[in-house]
């Protein structure tokens, strides 16, 4: 689904860590506008405020070279092998079938939405750091959303960060 | 006083003053072809050491934080922070500045993230001790505590990983307090403490450089107060929602 570009411009990256500027106010836009800006700039982590942050991104790097060299020490044994072929085969099989239970759910949520949602809404699951201009609270079975033209948004922590998600 | 003696003392008072700076200067540039200096460990592990056998304490704090925009221009945001700790399992966190309202409190069950002026918060149920918890919210919630590599009981070795380089760089003055100036290095990271000389070795201040960024923006974290005999009770570790505050979910990996 297409987004707007107003929207756009407020797409947060899903995979931003550490960052550590929450609940930027609403009153502050210069601020929140530069913040988005360093937040679209690096594509990465923010300035990490431990050192166990910056050390943890490491340990990260360290994790994924391990474990694909165990991979392929593993690859050397032709038993382990099959063994792995099967089990690959057994997950594919329960993959295929949830995959296809999502799409039906999926394909539930797209008509459901579609027939509620204003043309040109941004995608769901879209997540922003601040609202569109003149929204509305709502809720709706116990759980409170923002309306803002017709497009609802769900509040949620994403790290510090307090942001938006689409409905 | 003639001026000539003036010209004298000027020019007197500047030679001291040079060769006093390439004395640091030229200190420095012998430690850091040292690798770590035994002193600048030995003035850490004493500090971290230290702040591990405090069983209660609070610290307020003034935080500086430097963004980097897309121009390469750096903009640096203001906090400031009170933290209270009770080992083994309390933890509240206040934080209110330019950017940022936020409280952090855990009760050693679970651990809560409001922001008072959106009125939200989250709950989560966490891990039973200090430490599980900061790693607990550090790698699923991607929630950081600023700083709080110190809390850890193994401060030390957190501080220390993949360290290549240390100093003691000289003495300085935090806040009114006398203090060991250290810096070091590791390859994603230069940071420094300042560390307070005397029987309470606490540390005062540290900043973190982060060298694989664009322009090495830096975090600083600069105690104002240290309390170590505070008056804590089961409401400072204990979250209730203000009247009007909505609950809200954490996005999980």
């Amino acid at each position: 689904m297409a987004r707007t570009g107003h929207s756009r411009a407020f797409v947060v990256t899903i995979a931003l860590p550490l960052l550590y500027l929450a609940g930027v106010s609403p009153d502050a836009p210069a601020s929140l506008t530069l913040v988005q800006e360093a937040r679209a700039v690096v594509g990465a982590p923010l300035t990490p405020v431990s050192v166990a942050g910056v050390a943890r991104r490491t340990t990260r790097r360290v994790v994924v070279a391990e474990s694909s060299a165990t991979q392929a020490s593993a690859s050397t044994s032709a038993t382990a092998q099959q063994q792995a072929a099967t089990a690959q085969q057994q997950s594919a099989t329960a993959q295929q079938q949830s995959a296809t239970a999502q799409q039906q759910s999926a394909t539930a949520q797209q008509q459901q939405a579609a027939a509620s949602r204003p043309p040109g809404a941004p995608a769901i699951g879209t997540v922003v750091s601040a609202l569109p201009a003149g929204c509305k609270p709502e809720t709706r079975n116990g759980v409170e959303y923002q309306n803002c033209g017709g497009v609802l948004y769900r509040a949620a922590f994403q790290g510090n960060n307090l942001v938006y998600v689409v409905q | 006083m003639t001026s000539t003696t003036h010209r004298h003392l000027t020019a007197a008072v500047l030679r001291c003053f040079t060769v006093g700076v390439l004395t640091t200067l030229s200190l420095v540039a012998q430690a850091q072809s040292a690798g770590i200096a035994p002193e600048a460990k030995q003035l850490l592990k004493a500090s971290t050491d230290f702040l591990a056998s405090q069983q209660r304490f609070t610290a307020d704090t003034r935080n500086t934080l430097e963004i980097v925009l897309k121009s390469g221009q750096k903009i640096e945001f203001n906090s400031t922070g009170r933290q209270s700790i009770q080992r083994p399992n309390k933890l509240r966190s206040e934080r209110t500045g330019d950017l940022v309202e936020q409280v952090f409190v855990y009760d050693g069950k679970s651990l809560t993230l409001a922001n008072p002026k959106d009125k939200v918060y989250a709950q989560v149920a966490a891990p039973g001790t200090l430490e599980d918890m900061l790693d607990f919210a550090r790698t699923k919630l991607d929630v950081v505590a600023p700083a709080g590599d110190l809390v850890y009981k193994n401060a030390y070795d957190i501080l220390m990983d993949g360290v290549t380089e240390g100093i003691v760089v000289g003495k300085a003055v935090i806040e009114g307090v006398l203090c060991d100036h250290l810096a070091f290095r590791a390859p994603q990271t230069d940071w420094q403490i300042w560390i307070e000389q005397g029987a309470q070795p606490l540390p005062r201040k540290i900043v973190i450089t982060t060298l694989d960024l664009p322009n090495a923006p830096q975090f600083s974290v600069t105690v104002t107060k240290w309390n170590l005999q505070p008056t804590l009770d089961a409401k400072t570790f204990t979250f209730t929602p203000a009247a009007g505050m909505k609950q809200i979910e954490f996005v999980q990996h």
